[in-house]
């Protein structure tokens, strides 16, 4: 039995040993750091990695869909609270969150200047916030563009099934709707394309401009003769029926992949894992992959940005400088399929030399990173998010046979100038 | 001892209220914040967009489709749970099941029943030589396939509401009504649904605002999933995914907050529908 004060003093001494023992010295004991991905990154190893090699911080590796990472980042930022220290942003949501730029932190305060020459003007140029030079956020991959096709299907068809004479089919897009029709009735179970939707993106990406002038932002959405050509061409498509009418990324594509319904799709480099996955074991080696028609593009990249509510911005800022080296850019494409942005790793003898045994060992680095250094930016006007809908829903409706096509032009137009006004 | 339910309601009720209105009279952008006050000018504009006439339409009929039925036949799922039953509360349980289950769970794997190229409804459509049906494509299919998701999840929810009122209906009433000769049939028209009215009423009420504000089911039956808009030609979006696709989409939270007063002041209209065809239910003398 403890007397009454003894028990008092043995409670004091317990509190200030538990209180002492929170209160260890700050130093590097034990930062959790945040970082938000959406899709696949390829991060989760090389997350690995850094928390290895520096010890006392912890990284949380969160990853959600496309959609619903980005309307989270709205949210948080609404909010005020909860945001990831670093947060991935798609080049197709830059416009809309760079009006918000102030909810970022200015990479410049960490020195970002310095690694401006890592990548070519025209990506740096969109991670910025404004024309003056305020770093929003440092670039991650590209996505090049390619067509994959299944060469048992095209040797089904009476096409060739090699590379080489594959991309010589279609020079040009208006040679690929020719081989489409080429296509059509001869394989009963495939369609050729995938959705009128994802021609109408490759075709359209592969122009400068799309609805807005990169000069001044002005709406050019009714007279651009490259919009027009994009949208005729996938609408023929469509109505012809020659597509199987599904949204990449949905569950309807996933079990499109699986069961084989169509047999080509205009694939960034990193929509190649994602088919993979989709497409399981035993679709390995019938996929092969050909340069796009019209000679390369670009489809997606991302940018790696810093909410101003982080409060280890110092130590985010190095995790996303990491990241975002020329060497692990190179990981990046030799492990996940993700195309560097930077020269100096597209350029690397291990990007050139990668090939994929699931696409019947195409050499994947050849075909996009070559490409790499011709590909010039498209224009993204601010009301991009607006207008962008509205021409891809008209679409849909040319291909569900709802509308017929200049009907259908129509009404986007007259609905975009709305939305941009 | 009602302090505390005012102060709740306050806080979680007028408050919310009050600030939604707030910011409908600004232009005000979800992330950036205030940038103006501009009087009713966000609620001249909805009154004036043919998209959110369009999206009422879809959700007046939307609730017509799944109010009716599911009133219905939770009044018979109700009347069968009222007999004497052997594992009564297996029964009880069995009917609430799908409204236990999370809504954003059901909602995606209807999607996928209703599939167009390999969904499992079109897939019994074609045993019995139905060629497949583009659920999604046309307004009434993707109508009635979330009216189905609707009805599934409320039906038994509804029933055993409507049991419990069916339980303190006092059995001579029921006597009376068989010695003068009522069939079941009678009975339960005659008997059964006056004595239940205020639970019925109550019932439609609720079940009307809840199609009013219906957001989830439609809006993960599209494949686009939440970015989607109701089908290529907004055919089944309802009011609330006309709301998110501005607030949350588009960052227009002023013009989300205007909607979202306007679908409270129909609501409200509609509640006062609801008591006054639903009072014509014949009552107890």
């Amino acid at each position: 039995m403890i007397s009454g004060l003894r028990k008092r003093v043995l409670a004091v001494v317990v509190l200030a040993s538990v209180v002492g023992a929170g209160c260890a010295p700050a130093a590097d004991e034990g930062i959790e750091l945040s970082i938000a991905t959406f899709g696949e990154f390829g991060y989760s190893s090389l997350l690995k990695e850094y928390e290895a090699a520096h010890p006392g911080i912890r990284i949380q590796n969160r990853v959600a869909d496309f959609e619903t990472h980005h309307k989270g980042i709205a949210t948080q930022l609404a909010a005020g609270r909860g945001a990831a220290d670093i947060v991935a942003i798609e080049e197709q949501y830059m416009p809309q969150f760079r009006q918000s730029a102030d909810k970022f932190v200015d990479l410049n305060d960490f020195g970002a200047a310095n690694l401006r020459d890592r990548w070519p003007r025209w990506k740096w140029e969109q991670g910025l916030a404004n024309s003056s030079g305020t770093v929003m956020g440092l670039g991650t991959d590209m996505g090049g563009l390619a067509m994959c096709f299944r060469k048992d299907y095209f040797a089904q068809a009476g096409l060739p099934t090699e590379r080489a004479a594959v991309a010589a089919l279609w020079p040009t897009w208006e040679d690929y709707a020719k081989i489409g029709d080429l296509f059509s009735g001869k394989v009963p179970s495939a369609k050729f394309a995938d959705s009128a939707g994802g021609v109408y993106t490759a075709i359209l990406n592969q122009s400068p401009e799309n609805f807005f002038s990169a000069k001044d932002d002005s709406f050019i959405a009714d007279r651009n003769p490259a919009l027009r050509r994009a949208f005729t061409i996938a609408g023929q498509i469509g109505a012809k029926g020659q597509t199987a009418r599904v949204t990449p990324f949905t569950q309807p594509w996933n079990v499109a992949i699986k069961q084989g319904s169509f047999a080509t799709i205009a694939c960034p480099a990193w929509m190649l894992t994602q088919i993979q996955e989709a497409g399981g074991p035993e679709n390995a080696g019938k996929w092969d992959v050909a340069a796009v028609p019209g000679g390369g593009g670009n489809n997606g990249g991302s940018f790696l940005t810093m909410p101003t509510q982080s409060k280890h911005q110092r130590e985010a800022y190095d995790l996303a400088k990491w990241l975002t080296e020329p060497a692990q850019e190179v990981r990046l494409f030799t492990e996940s399929n993700i195309l560097p942005s930077e020269p100096a790793a597209y350029g690397a003898p291990e990007v050139l030399g990668k090939t994929d045994p699931y696409f019947s060992g195409a050499p994947i680095g050849r075909i996009y990173a070559a490409s790499a250094d011709s590909l010039k930016p498209n224009y993204r006007g601010l009301k991009d998010a607006k207008v962008r809908p509205t021409f891809g829903t008209a679409l849909g409706r040319v291909e569900s046979g709802k509308q017929a096509l200049d009907a259908a032009w129509d009404q986007a137009v007259t609905e975009a100038r709305a939305a941009a006004s | 001892m009602v302090m505390p339910f005012f102060a709740l309601f306050a806080l979680f009720g007028l408050f919310p209220m009050l600030y939604t209105l707030w910011v409908s009279l600004h232009d005000w952008q979800l992330i950036n914040g205030d940038e103006g006050f501009v009087g009713l000018d966000n609620y001249f504009a909805l009154f004036g967009d043919a998209k959110f006439y369009n999206a009422l339409g879809n959700t007046l009929t939307l609730l017509l489709l799944a109010t009716m039925p599911q009133i219905v036949l939770a009044l018979g799922i109700a009347a069968l749970l009222d007999r004497p039953l052997r594992a009564k509360t297996f029964w009880r349980s069995a009917v609430l099941l799908p409204n236990v289950v999370s809504v954003a769970a059901v909602a995606l794997v209807f999607g996928q029943l209703f599939g167009r190229d390999f969904g499992v409804i079109n897939w019994l459509l074609g045993l019995v030589g139905v060629p497949p049906l583009d659920w999604h494509a046309q307004g009434w299919s993707a109508q009635a396939a979330i009216a189905l998701i609707v009805v599934w999840r409320w039906a038994g929810y509804n029933a055993l509401l409507y049991l419990a009122a069916m339980q303190s209906v006092p059995a001579e009433l029921y006597e009376a009504a068989e010695l003068d000769g009522a069939s079941r049939l009678r009975q339960f028209y005659s008997v059964t649904l006056p004595s239940i009215r205020p639970t019925i009423l109550f019932t439609v009420v609720v079940s009307a605002i809840g199609g009013m504000q219906l957001f989830v089911e439609p809006q993960l039956f599209d494949t686009n999933g939440v970015a989607g808009i109701g089908g290529d030609d907004r055919q089944f979006q309802t009011i609330v995914m006309y709301l998110y696709e501005k607030g949350f989409g588009q960052f227009d939270a002023g013009y989300a907050a205007a909607i979202a007063w306007v679908v409270f002041l129909v609501c409200a209209v509609l509640a006062a529908a609801c008591v006054v065809v639903a009072r014509r239910i014949p009552g107890r003398v």
